[in-house]
């Protein structure tokens, strides 16, 4: 069964004379205890689906479609219900671990605060605390309650705000870039987390990365975005191994180990999107029907995908 | 044979009683791109600020096309400072938040090279083509740039002082798979076009790699060894 379900979802940001299309006709949905990757570059509208989920997108934001939350309408609730569901049954744990915690309180105050919310007192807090952190794979938790968040390093951070999200229990949990700016053993750790939150508490997850090996090794299913939509969608092993869309293959063998070619061109603007496939000007197999129509999604192969040649590749 | 670009001699780093480096001695030919290769914390950063002046070392010798900028007088510092750039790892920390990309990106011309204003705009323009901007790119505050293209701003500054050498300090590590790759590539094609050195300093072994003509492994506060990677340059 879903747990959530977005439907036909687009995103315009406002701005002055222009407006920016951030999210375009997005549909997907996470079933429980599944782990969903939002893979694509900067700016290719992940982050933005996440945000929409939790209603938390700025003013100038125009949202059309619908997000469905155990059958709930996230779009027409009343704002005192939505609190009941952000951070309780919806949790995020934000991109720049460094910024989402107070830097002038210590940890185990921060950590405290949130089982004060949940109406458990503070010795029990600290204890639920204290056997979250040992399972987060935090060593010495008692020691580091008693440190400020700057005295941790960057993959410490990450658990200590996993173990606020994970406090209330929440239904979903949205990871957002967990990885960015890590060092090759605290990805490495973040993936045993992960993994980790996944398995013991069969949590059901969307994480919005560019992290590659991250999505292979912890996501079931994958979609790919780019220019603000979802370009293919399947099986996260058959996404990353056998890529059907020329973004996806650009992507991958973009990646070091696979060469570090480069994509050609820019990301186009997204206040003036190209005619036709958002990809086309940047795609070797870029054909008369491409600069025309804007491909729609097609089944292929189990999977989804957003191109006029998928059948050819 | 002639001088190395960039040779450090012997340097160590202490912070109080905490001794961060010590011993660590390297040189960096001409054309060539020299990997620094460490965990978070190992003093890679430090080394990369000590050769560009940022920092003082508790001791050794930093020797740029053989002479000692730890022994130089201010005037002789500043006039070789042109030539030793640095490329940080937080883009969106780079540029002057106040300007404008074209701005930032002219302004070190504006300081060394006595251009006058047409003359300045031109190599600007030449510049900003070569890191491969586009001109709504330049018309843009930073803040409405992604790390990217700030990357490709700083590169496009850095360049414009024609320097000896630059140290890159995890120039792509904020940066998406994709974007790092072109990042990457454009400093080869622009160590090809100028003949520029580079210390990578970097945590991901895979780009050093794929990029490094050389790397030198840092553990436990220096270099243990330093590995010859064939494939160099363009492949």
């Amino acid at each position: 069964m879903s747990l959530i379900e977005i439907n036909d979802l687009s995103v315009e940001f406002h701005t002055g004379e222009d407006s920016v299309k951030a999210v375009s006709h997005a549909s997907f949905d996470i079933k429980e205890g599944e782990t969903f990757g939002l893979i694509g570059e900067s700016g290719s509208g992940k982050s933005v689906i996440g945000l929409a989920i939790l209603r938390l997108l700025p003013t100038n934001a125009e949202v059309s479609g619908n997000i469905f939350f155990q059958g709930q309408d996230i779009f027409s609730i009343k704002p005192s219900e939505l609190r009941k569901i952000r951070g309780k049954h919806i949790a995020l744990m934000p991109q720049n671990p460094a910024g989402s915690l107070n830097p002038v309180l210590k940890n185990g105050l921060q950590i405290k605060e949130v089982y004060e919310e949940r109406g458990i007192d503070k010795k029990e807090g600290i204890k639920k605390a204290l056997k979250l952190m040992e399972k987060l794979l935090l060593k010495d938790p008692e020691k580091l309650l008693d440190l400020y968040p700057h005295q941790l390093s960057g993959g410490m951070r990450q658990r200590l705000i996993a173990c606020m999200s994970l406090s209330f229990e929440p239904e979903l949990l949205i990871a957002d870039e967990p990885t960015k700016g890590l060092d090759p053993e605290a990805k490495a750790g973040a993936v045993d987390l992960f993994t980790k939150i996944k398995k013991e508490y069969g949590k059901t997850m969307l994480l919005i990365t560019h992290d590659l090996d991250l999505a292979l090794e912890v996501c079931d299913r994958i979609a790919v975005m780019y220019a603000g939509e979802i370009v293919e969608l399947d099986e996260a092993s058959k996404v990353l191994s056998e890529p059907l869309h020329p973004y996806t293959r650009g992507l991958i063998r973009a990646h070091p180990r696979n060469g570090l070619v480069p994509l050609i061109g820019q990301s186009p603007s997204r206040i003036r999107l190209p005619e036709g496939c958002f990809f086309h000007e940047r795609c070797k197999n870029s054909g008369f029907e491409c600069s025309r129509q804007h491909p729609e999604m097609k089944t292929h192969n189990g999977g989804w995908i957003r191109c006029h040649f998928q059948s050819l590749q | 044979m002639s001088l190395p670009v960039l040779a450090v001699n012997e340097l160590a780093m202490k912070f109080g009683n905490s001794e961060v480096f010590k011993n660590v001695s390297f040189s960096v030919e001409a054309g060539e791109t020299f990997g620094l290769f460490g965990k978070s914390g190992s003093g890679k950063t430090t080394i990369g600020r000590c050769i560009v002046g940022l920092e003082k070392p508790t001791y050794g010798k930093i020797l740029v096309q053989g002479k000692d900028i730890l022994r130089m007088g201010k005037k002789e510092f500043r006039e070789l400072r042109p030539k030793v750039q640095m490329i940080f790892q937080h883009p969106e920390t780079s540029l002057d938040p106040r300007m404008k990309a074209f701005e930032n990106l002219i302004e070190p011309l504006k300081l060394h090279s006595g251009l006058k204003k047409n003359a300045l705009l031109e190599r600007g323009e030449e510049l900003a083509e070569l890191t491969g901007l586009r001109p709504e790119h330049l018309a843009r505050y930073p803040s409405h740039l992604s790390g990217g293209e700030i990357q490709r701003i700083v590169l496009a500054r850095i360049m414009s002082l024609s320097p000896a050498f630059v140290v890159a300090d995890e120039p792509t590590s904020m940066l998406d798979v994709s974007v790092q790759a072109q990042i990457l590539r454009l400093m080869q094609k622009l160590q090809k076009e100028t003949g520029v050195s580079y210390l990578l300093i970097s945590h991901d072994l895979e780009v050093l790699r794929r990029v490094c003509h050389r790397i030198a492994y840092l553990e436990d506060g220096t270099i243990t060894s330093v590995e010859n990677i064939k494939r160099g340059i363009n492949t």
